[in-house]
């Protein structure tokens, strides 16, 4: 039988699921926290840090990822306060700068409010979030891919770097992975890198993101978890 | 020796065991240690084992091969009881002087005497050497008594009788209250209170719960756990024990590294003799207490000594941290309840519970109770493991311990607790080591690394040296570590090589805040204390590298050339011949000159010059010198 607690969530009080996440809690509810590595069909590992939120414990503020934080009766969760957005914003731009290629993450960034990069772009191909992994280890129990590697040199692999006979193709890696949407005028040259932040980015006029769901576009690129969770059903 | 069934029984091998060691007159103590075994001690302990045979000394005299002294520095060191003699840079061929003027007539060896570098003089024993004598050696000063393969010396000084008083007469409940009321906080880094730690994980749900100690340390510099570990396992085996009757669990693992060989043998050989006599295993002691060790060997990662990435080590997987929103003490090892301590913590726990709370009490602050081995290392005269109460000013350990700088440059600072601490500039050095102070200043106790710099030392260096580290050992799982110490990396690179700029400065920070704040696990959250410390401590440093493309220390190779003072040369040619590049040229007795174009700033020539005229200039200046010069 479900359990339920209440939960405050930005001032709003939820009637949850006892065992689900404040991420999970939060985006039925229609509350957006940007959120990258977390699928919901798939356990939640905390790489991104990107739905990062204050919890209020004693008076104290802990920051935290919602993903892996749990509902408990009486909690007090702010999402959407300035220090969060702040360092959203800062974890946006460390991406944002690793992987400018990618449409989803770009989205991200946009959506947390980054308008300018102020670190040298990279032009990387994977930022670590995992979903394939977790897919592939988890849905198919297939483990026909995993992390190699520790700190910088930590990359996507299949075991011993050859493709094995139990990985079937099934393309689930592909299908969440992040970087399969090119940006809207193909991959950036080397130099010319930039976030242009116009395609269907209301958002962006809007000094503030708002701190509800809008059914977004920007969710349909990066697969937010409502989207995809709704598209499940 | 045969099962102990019963605390009587124990007692009574300890008698024995007292009984058959009344003759022995004099003991030598040899370290053995890891640090001393680098300085071939190994070879001084065949030739005294030798010279006690050949003198037929073997009954009366013991040779006893301890962990480590702690002033490693001076080793092999040779302590001589009765008589505290204390005796450094000991050779194979001094065995026989030793035995036969020392062990046999009592008289000192001149010779082989520490000679007080401050003063100069020559000190006999070892409780005078002020290395020794402002310390507090609690824990340390059992290293020298014991003999790490041999659980009778442990027996014979005590050992085990901490157990026996927590099996016979004290409940878990009453075991926790004491060490809450104790204050003692962990020694890993964290400073958690131990005893909340025991209490919450008894109080878990559950039945199968589990105590490990952490050696896993890797900071660099730090070796503290090592000495402990090698040089006195069975405290640990017994602090263990305690705590795992007062948490109620049956099964604990010691984590220690697998580049500690010495750890890892001693520490078997101790929970392999602590079985045989029944101190391991079903039924101690007779009681209804059932408990076993194992040994699990780290591959060397520093994240590792994180507790989530160290208990899934243990269970075999990748040595990664997940989110410890459920703590360990309740979600652990296997997701049962476990008590994480460091090795000190551990090793604190027996004597705390032989001789009570207030004793413990008695040392340290009002936040930091008791005494706290650190790794004093860097620009010093003594170097080695120093044990003090906590609550000792930073300045005493550096300079009354520490005997101040070693080449005459002023001391300017002082990194602790290792890659996650900070850096505190001379005028912090009058704060105590206090777990809450030093955080209080942007550092920490940590596992209690010291490293002490003078003023040759480029902080921004500094900070770059400790990222590079860290950028090595994350273990890349989450964004705000790999990415942001990376891009940190980045920007100070920069600045070490005269292309920073001014903004630069904030978005450091700006980035080394939200790392701190949104990491994962503890490494990551404490990454950025060395650039938030030598930020707040010293900006004009890195303002010197940006705006005036300067280092004011000289080492950063981008910015600076090295050129050879015209006044000061004698000729002598020790550089030339230092020089692998053949960067130098003149002839003897003429003013060297050293060719830029070749010189690959190695910095040799100015640390084998004898007359300081090999000097590092600002690039701007060495161009006018050498307009001057043409």
């Amino acid at each position: 039988m479900l359990q339920y607690v209440k939960v405050n969530i930005d001032g709003a009080i939820i009637r949850a699921i006892r065992g689900t996440s404040v991420l999970h809690t939060a985006l039925e509810y229609g509350i957006c926290i940007p959120h990258l590595c977390h699928v919901p069909y798939l356990s939640d590992i905390g790489a991104c840090r990107l739905c990062i939120a204050e919890h209020m414990v004693n008076g104290h503020s802990n920051v935290t990822t919602s993903c892996t934080l749990n509902v408990e009766e009486g909690m007090v969760i702010m999402t959407n306060t300035d220090k969060i957005r702040k360092l959203r914003r800062n974890l946006a731009e460390l991406l944002v700068a690793q992987a400018p290629n990618s449409r989803a993450i770009q989205d991200i960034a946009v959506r947390c409010g980054v308008k300018e990069v102020r670190y040298p772009f990279r032009n990387g191909d994977c930022v670590l979030c995992g979903r394939c992994v977790r897919a592939c280890n988890e849905l198919w129990r297939a483990k026909a891919k995993g992390f190699v590697g520790r700190g910088k040199e930590r990359h996507v692999d299949y075991p011993f770097g050859a493709r094995p006979d139990f990985c079937k193709q099934c393309g689930a890696c592909i299908q969440l992975c992040p970087m399969t949407i090119p940006p809207c005028d193909g991959p950036m040259k080397p130099g010319e890198e930039r976030l242009c932040g116009q395609c269907e980015s209301q958002l962006m006029t809007n000094e503030q993101a708002p701190g509800g769901c809008v059914w977004c576009k920007l969710g349909e690129g990066f697969g937010c978890g409502r989207y995809v969770g709704s598209q499940a059903r | 020796m045969s099962r102990l069934n019963s605390t009587r029984e124990l007692e009574h091998l300890r008698e024995q065991l007292r009984e058959q060691r009344r003759n022995i007159t004099t003991t030598v103590m040899v370290c053995g240690g890891t640090g001393c075994q680098a300085s071939r001690s190994q070879t001084v302990i065949d030739a005294v084992r030798d010279e006690l045979s050949r003198q037929g000394l073997d009954t009366k005299v013991r040779l006893c091969v301890t962990g480590c002294h702690g002033f490693c520095e001076q080793g092999p060191v040779i302590i001589i009881e009765p008589g505290n003699i204390f005796y450094c840079h000991a050779t194979p061929e001094d065995a026989f002087e030793i035995v036969y003027q020392t062990v046999m007539r009592g008289e000192v060896i001149e010779r082989l005497l520490y000679t007080d570098p401050v003063s100069g003089e020559k000190i006999k024993t070892e409780s005078e050497i002020p290395f020794y004598r402002a310390q507090d050696r609690q824990i340390l000063s059992q290293n020298l008594m014991v003999d790490p393969c041999s659980i009778e010396d442990y027996i014979v000084g005590g050992g085990y009788s901490a157990l026996t008083r927590a099996l016979n007469g004290m409940a878990p409940d009453k075991i926790i209250k004491e060490i809450k009321a104790s204050g003692l906080r962990g020694r890993g880094g964290g400073g958690f209170p131990t005893g909340h730690k025991w209490s919450e994980c008894k109080e878990a749900p559950g039945d199968e719960k589990y105590v490990i100690c952490n050696a896993d340390e890797g900071d660099p510099g730090a070796y503290m756990d090592r000495c402990v570990l090698e040089g006195n396992p069975h405290l640990i085996l017994e602090g263990m024990m305690i705590g795992a009757w007062a948490v109620g669990s049956r099964k604990g693992y010691i984590y220690v590294r697998n580049e500690y060989p010495l750890a890892v043998e001693h520490s078997r050989i101790a929970v392999k003799q602590a079985r045989e006599l029944g101190l391991l295993g079903d039924n101690i002691l007779g009681s209804s207490f059932s408990f076993d060790v194992d040994i699990a060997r780290g591959g060397g990662a520093f994240v590792c000594g994180e507790s989530t990435a160290l208990m899934a080590s243990v269970e075999g997987k990748v040595g990664e941290p997940r989110a410890k929103d459920v703590h360990t003490v309740i979600d652990g090892l296997y997701h049962k309840p476990t008590v994480l301590n460091n090795v000190e913590t551990w090793a604190n726990i027996p004597g705390l519970i032989l001789k009570g709370s207030s004793w413990f009490t008695s040392k340290g602050t009002r936040g930091s109770k008791g005494t706290k081995i650190l790794a004093l290392t860097g620009h010093i005269k003594n170097t080695g493991l120093v044990e003090v109460a906590m609550g000792m000013p930073i300045h005493q350990v550096v300079f009354d311990i520490g005997g101040g700088a070693v080449n005459g440059n002023p001391i300017k600072a002082v990194q602790i607790g290792g890659p996650s601490g900070g850096c505190l500039p001379l005028d912090k050095f009058d704060l105590p080591i206090d777990f809450d102070v030093l955080s209080e200043a942007g550092s920490m106790v940590g596992s209690g690394g010291m490293v002490v710099m003078d003023g040759r030392t480029c902080m921004v260096d500094v900070a770059k040296y400790f990222l590079t580290f860290l950028q090595d050992e994350s273990c890349g799982k989450c964004v705000p570590c790999r990415l942001g110490i990376d891009r940190m990396l980045e920007i100070i690179t920069e600045i070490t090589e005269g292309r920073g700029k001014p903004e630069q400065l904030d978005l450091l920070e700006e980035l080394a805040d939200t790392v701190s704040q949104t990491a994962l696990c503890g490494l990551g959250k404490t990454a950025p204390n060395p650039v938030l410390t030598t930020l707040r401590y010293f900006r004009a440093e890195y303002e010197a590298h940006i705006n005036e493309k300067k280092c004011p220390a000289g080492v950063c190779k981008a910015l600076i050339t090295y050129w050879i003072d015209p006044d000061k040369c004698t000729g002598c040619g020790v550089c030339v011949q230092g020089c692998v590049y053949e960067a130098i040229t003149g002839s003897k007795k003429q003013v060297h000159v050293i060719d830029t174009q070749l010189c690959q700033k190695c910095g040799i020539c100015r640390s084998e010059c004898k007359f300081d005229a090999v000097q590092t200039v600002w690039k701007e200046r060495h161009q006018d010198v050498a307009i001057c010069q043409s």
